[in-house]
C-alpha cells in the first residue's frame, strides 16, 4: 500500500469521484468508532490518568495494526462478496465455524454487558437512574434495528460518530502543553512497571477485537461494494481508524493534564468524567459523559447486530436489518436476545458483572489468534481472492501485527486469569 | 439400497480387505450420473499425501467399515490438481445452493448418499438443524433436547434435482431438472434470489436462464441492486438483457450506473431500443419525464373500433398498458383516450373520436410525483399521460410506479435487501 495507491481514487478530482467516496463512506468508519467502546474509553482515561503523556507513543502502532487488519477484510468483503464467516464456513467446514460462533457469542455478550454498564454509568453523571436509562437506552437501539432499514440504521451511526468530537472538545478546555504531547507520541519508553506494562498491552487488546473483522466485512458486503469502488473504502477504512485512534488520543489527554497532574486516583470513565468538574469545569465533566454514553449505546447497538449477522451468515439462515421476524427468525432473536440479556444484567441486582466480564475476556483472548490466522489464511487464497491475495511485502507485514496481536493477547488472558502475572514477569526480566 | 449420510463417513478409516489401513477419507469426486451426481472415487489421506482410490476398488461402503482394494491406490498427482473435479467437500458441503422449490438460498450441512447397485449416488442436501447437529457429532443431544421441549428437529432435506449449485463446476451435476424449474419461478422470486447471493455469482445464475426471464428478474429489482448486477455480466449480455426490459425500467437501472459504462451499454444496444431509452434518461429521475413509460398505445382520430383493436393486438405485446388507448393528432397533441372495455363493445365502424373521453387529464414532464399521485387518485386513472412543452404527448405513468413512492421505505426495501 503506497501513497499514489492510497490517493488513486482522487486522481481525477472531480465532484463525481468525491459523490462516489460519501456514497461508499461508512462501514470503516463505523466499525473503527464503535471500537471506542465502554471498555475502550475507560482504558484510555486509565492509562491517561495513571501514566500521563508516556503511554501516547503507543498509538501509532496500534493505527498501523488497526489499519493493517481491518483493510484485509474490507478487500475480501470487496473481492468475494461474501462475510467473512461466510468464507471460515466455505473454506474450513461447520466443526470450526460452529465453536468460533460460540466462543463469538460469548465475548460479544460480555461486551454487550459492559456498554450497558457504560450507559448506566454515563447517564448517573446527569443524575439519571440506571433503572431507567438502562431499559429505555434497551428498548432505543432494539428498535432502530428492528424498525429501520440499513439505510437509517447506518446514517444514525454515522451521526453517532459525530458525537466523539466531544472528547476533543474536553481536551482542547483543559490546560494541555501541546508541545510535549507531540514529544510523547513518538517516543517509546519502556519503564519496568508491571502496571504500565499491562496499560499498555490493555491499549491494543481494546483497540483489535474479534468482532471488528466479521462487522467490517459483513458491512462492506451489505452495503454492495465491489472490487471497482474498492480504493475509495479502503480509504474509508484508514479514514474510519485514524479518527477512532485521535479520539483515543484526545481521552488520554485530557485525562493526562488534568487528573494525572493532581495525582487523582480513578476506577473507571464515569469517575474521570466526575475527576474532571473540579479540575476544568462541569461542561467539561458533561462532554465526558455524553461521549460516554453515546459510546456505550452506539456499541450496545453494533455489537447485539453483528453477532446476529455473521451467526446467521455461518449457519446459513436468513439475515439482514431489512427481514422481519417471520422471515429471519434466527437473525431477529439473536440480537433481541443479546440486548435483552445485556440489559438485565446490569439492573437485576447481584448479577455477577465481574465474573461475566472476566470469561469475556478469556474468550476474546483465546478466540483473537483463530480468528486472525484463518483471516490471514483466506487472504492468501487464490482461489477466493485472486489478483487480491496480499502482496509479498504487505503479507510479511501482515504476519508481524497478526503475531504480535496474539503474543499481546495472550499476555492479557493470561493476566485475567492469574492477575498480576505481567507485573511478575516484568519484575523478573527487569532483575 | 442404503442410505449413508456423508458427515458419518467423511474422516473414517478405509481398510483393506486384510484390515490394514490405507488412510482417512478425505473426499469424493463426483461426476454427473444420469439422474443424480455420481461417485467415481474417493480421496483419502495417509500421512500428509492424499492418494485417489477409483470407486471400482472400493468393496464395502457403510458408515461403520469402508474398504477397499488397494490395488486401485495411487498418489494424487498434478495432473489430478489440475482437472477441473468437483469434489463433494470441497465444492458442496458449507456452500450456498439456491433451493428452487422454495425460491431461496441455503446452506448445505449435510449430503444424503444412497447405493445403488454397485453406485453410489448423491440423493439429497440436507439444509437443516439435522444435518448440522450431525455434523458436529451432536445429533442424539439435541434430538433428547428437542425432545425435552417436545419437539422434534426438522427434517429439511432437499432432493437433488431441485437444487441449483453455484459453484460452475459443480452445475455440470444438475440436470435440466432445477434450470427449467428456476426459469419457471416467478421473476419477482428470482429477482429475491438474486438480492441474497454474493456478487460473484449472481452472473452463474443468470447464464442459465434466458435474457426475457432475466430482464424482467432484474425489472423486479431495486435500481441500485439491478444496475449492480448489470454491471458485473460482461457487456455483451448485458445489453442483450436491457433490449429486452421495458425502456423505462433499463432507463432506471443505466441512470445508477457510471455514465462511461452507462454510453458503452447504450451503444451495444439495438439503435431503436438505444434511442427510446436515451430519451428517457435525459429527464429527471424523480418527474414525470423520469417516471414515465414511453411505450404507449395510440390512434389516430379517424381510426375505427375495429381497427383499433387490430392495431393494439398487432403492437400490444411492446406496451406494458393497453387498457388506455390514447387518440392523437398527427402533431402528436392528444385529443382523448378510449378504454379497451369501450372500444370492445362499441359497434365495430365507430371512429374513436365518437367514442373517446375528451378533457384529458395530463401531468407535465417536469412534475413532480406528488402532482401525480394526486390526478391518478383524484380521477382514479391506472396511468397517467406525460406531455412537454409543445403539448405532444411523450409517455405515461402508471399508478403502481408512482404508489411504490409513496410506500413506507420498509415495505420496499424489505424485500430485496441485499447482503
Amino acid at each position: 500500500m503506497t501513497f499514489s495507491n492510497l490517493v488513486a481514487p482522487f486522481r481525477k478530482f472531480s465532484r463525481r469521484n468525491i459523490l462516489v467516496f460519501f456514497a461508499v463512506l461508512g462501514p470503516g468508519i463505523i466499525t473503527a468508532n464503535v471500537d471506542n467502546d465502554a471498555g475502550g474509553i475507560t482504558t484510555y482515561s486509565l492509562a491517561g490518568a495513571r501514566y500521563g503523556y508516556s503511554l501516547l507513543w503507543m498509538l501509532l502502532p496500534t493505527t498501523i495494526s488497526l489499519v493493517v487488519v481491518q483493510e484485509m477484510c474490507a478487500r475480501m468483503g470487496a473481492v468475494t462478496g461474501k462475510g467473512l464467516s461466510d468464507l471460515i464456513r466455505e473454506s474450513f467446514g461447520l466443526r470450526i465455524t460452529f465453536y468460533i460462533m460460540v466462543a463469538l457469542f460469548l465475548t460479544n455478550l460480555g461486551n454487550t454487558i459492559s456498554e450497558f454498564a457504560g450507559i448506566a454509568a454515563g447517564m448517573e453523571i446527569f443524575g439519571v437512574s440506571k433503572l431507567v436509562s438502562v431499559p429505555l437506552a434497551a428498548l432505543l437501539v432494539w428498535l432502530l434495528i428492528v424498525k429501520g432499514s440499513y439505510r437509517i440504521v447506518e446514517r444514525v451511526f454515522l451521526f453517532a460518530c459525530v458525537i466523539y468530537l466531544a472528547y476533543p472538545l474536553a481536551a482542547l478546555s483543559a490546560d494541555v502543553h501541546w508541545g510535549e504531547v507531540a514529544l510523547a507520541s513518538v517516543t517509546p519508553s519502556f519503564p519496568a512497571d508491571g502496571g504500565y506494562v499491562a496499560m499498555m498491552i490493555g491499549l491494543v487488546g481494546t483497540t483489535i477485537a474479534p468482532w471488528m473483522q466479521f462487522y467490517q466485512q459483513a458491512s462492506v458486503v451489505e452495503k454492495g461494494i465491489t472490487v471497482e469502488k474498492y480504493g475509495y473504502t479502503r480509504l474509508d477504512v484508514i479514514i474510519g481508524c485514524v479518527f477512532a485512534v485521535v479520539v483515543a488520543l484526545f481521552i488520554v489527554v485530557a485525562c493526562a493534564a488534568t487528573i494525572y497532574r493532581q495525582g487523582l486516583p480513578i476506577e473507571t470513565a464515569a469517575d474521570a468524567a466526575l475527576a474532571l468538574k473540579p479540575l476544568v469545569g462541569e461542561y467539561a465533566s458533561w462532554l465526558f459523559g455524553v461521549g460516554l454514553i453515546n459510546a456505550s449505546l452506539f456499541a450496545a447497538g453494533v455489537l447485539p447486530l453483528s453477532t446476529a449477522y455473521y451467526i446467521c451468515e455461518a449457519m446459513g439462515w436468513e439475515l439482514g436489518i431489512d427481514k422481519n421476524f417471520r422471515n429471519a427468525p434466527e437473525f431477529f432473536w439473536l440480537f433481541t436476545i443479546s440486548i435483552v440479556v445485556g440489559a438485565l444484567t446490569i439492573l437485576v441486582p447481584g448479577m455477577p458483572l465481574l465474573a461475566v466480564m472476566y470469561v469475556s475476556q478469556v474468550v476474546n483472548g483465546v478466540v483473537l489468534p483463530f480468528v486472525l490466522i484463518l483471516m490471514l489464511l483466506l487472504i492468501n487464497n487464490k482461489r477466493l481472492m485472486g489478483a487480491y491475495v496480499n502482496g509479498p511485502i504487505f503479507n510479511a507485514v501482515a504476519w508481524v501485527t497478526v503475531f504480535a496481536l496474539i503474543v499481546l493477547t495472550a499476555l492479557m488472558t493470561l493476566d485475567t486469569v492469574w492477575p498480576g502475572m505481567i507485573s511478575t514477569m516484568v519484575s523478573w526480566i527487569a532483575r | 439400497m442404503s442410505e449413508i449420510y456423508v458427515s458419518a463417513v467423511l474422516g473414517r478409516p478405509v481398510i483393506d480387505p486384510a484390515g490394514v489401513e490405507l488412510g482417512r477419507l478425505e473426499d469424493l469426486r463426483l461426476v454427473p450420473g444420469e439422474l443424480l451426481p455420481l461417485v467415481s472415487g474417493l480421496f483419502i489421506r495417509n500421512r500428509g499425501k492424499r492418494h485417489f482410490l477409483p470407486w471400482g476398488a472400493v468393496t464395502l461402503f457403510t458408515p461403520v467399515v469402508v474398504s477397499a482394494r488397494a490395488d486401485g491406490l495411487r498418489v494424487e498427482d498434478a495432473a489430478d490438481a489440475d482437472t477441473p473435479d468437483i469434489r463433494l467437500r470441497r465444492d458442496v458441503l458449507d456452500r450456498q445452493i439456491v433451493d428452487v422449490d422454495g425460491a431461496k438460498v441455503v446452506r448445505v450441512n449435510d449430503l444424503k448418499l444412497r447405493t445403488r447397485g454397485a453406485n453410489l449416488f448423491v440423493e439429497a442436501v440436507d439444509v437443516g438443524i439435522r444435518g448440522m447437529a450431525r455434523r458436529l457429532g451432536q445429533l442424539r443431544f439435541w434430538n433428547w433436547l428437542a425432545g425435552v421441549f417436545g419437539a422434534k428437529l426438522p427434517f429439511r432435506e432437499i432432493n437433488w434435482r431441485f437444487v441449483a449449485p453455484l459453484d460452475l463446476n459443480a452445475d455440470r451435476l444438475t440436470l435440466t431438472v432445477a434450470r427449467e424449474r428456476l426459469t419457471d419461478l416467478h421473476p419477482a422470486d428470482i429477482a429475491e434470489i438474486l438480492a441474497q447471493l454474493p456478487h460473484k455469482e449472481v452472473g452463474t445464475v443468470l447464464g442459465s436462464l434466458d435474457p426475457e426471464t432475466v430482464s424482467e428478474a432484474i425489472g423486479e429489482l431495486d435500481p441500485e441492486l439491478g444496475g449492480r448486477v448489470i454491471s458485473q455480466l460482461d457487456s455483451e449480455q448485458a445489453s442483450d438483457i436491457l433490449e429486452e426490459m421495458e425502456p423505462h425500467e433499463a432507463a432506471d437501472l443505466l441512470g445508477d450506473l457510471p455514465e462511461e459504462k452507462a454510453k458503452e451499454l447504450l451503444g451495444l444496444m439495438d439503435a431503436e431500443d438505444a434511442e427510446m431509452v436515451q430519451e428517457l434518461l435525459e429527464h429527471e429521475e424523480d418527474t414525470a419525464g423520469g417516471l414515465m413509460n414511453n411505450l404507449f398505445a395510440f390512434v389516430p382520430p379517424a381510426m375505427t373500433a375495429e381497427e383499433a383493436i387490430n392495431y393494439i393486438r398487432l403492437v400490444g405485446a411492446e406496451v406494458d398498458n393497453i387498457y388506455y388507448v390514447y387518440v392523437i393528432r398527427a402533431d402528436e397533441t392528444p385529443l382523448g383516450v378510449v378504454t379497451l372495455k369501450r372500444l370492445l363493445l362499441s359497434p365495430p365502424k365507430t371512429p374513436v373520436a365518437e367514442i373517446m373521453t375528451v378533457g384529458l387529464k395530463a401531468v407535465a414532464v417536469d412534475d413532480g410525483p406528488e402532482t401525480i399521485m394526486e390526478i391518478l387518485s383524484k380521477y382514479n386513472l391506472l396511468a397517467v399521460p406525460v406531455l412537454d412543452d409543445g403539448g405532444r404527448m411523450v409517455g405515461t405513468v402508471p399508478a403502481d410506479d408512482v404508489l411504490k413512492m409513496f410506500l413506507p421505505e420498509s415495505i420496499t426495501r424489505k424485500r430485496f435487501a441485499a447482503h
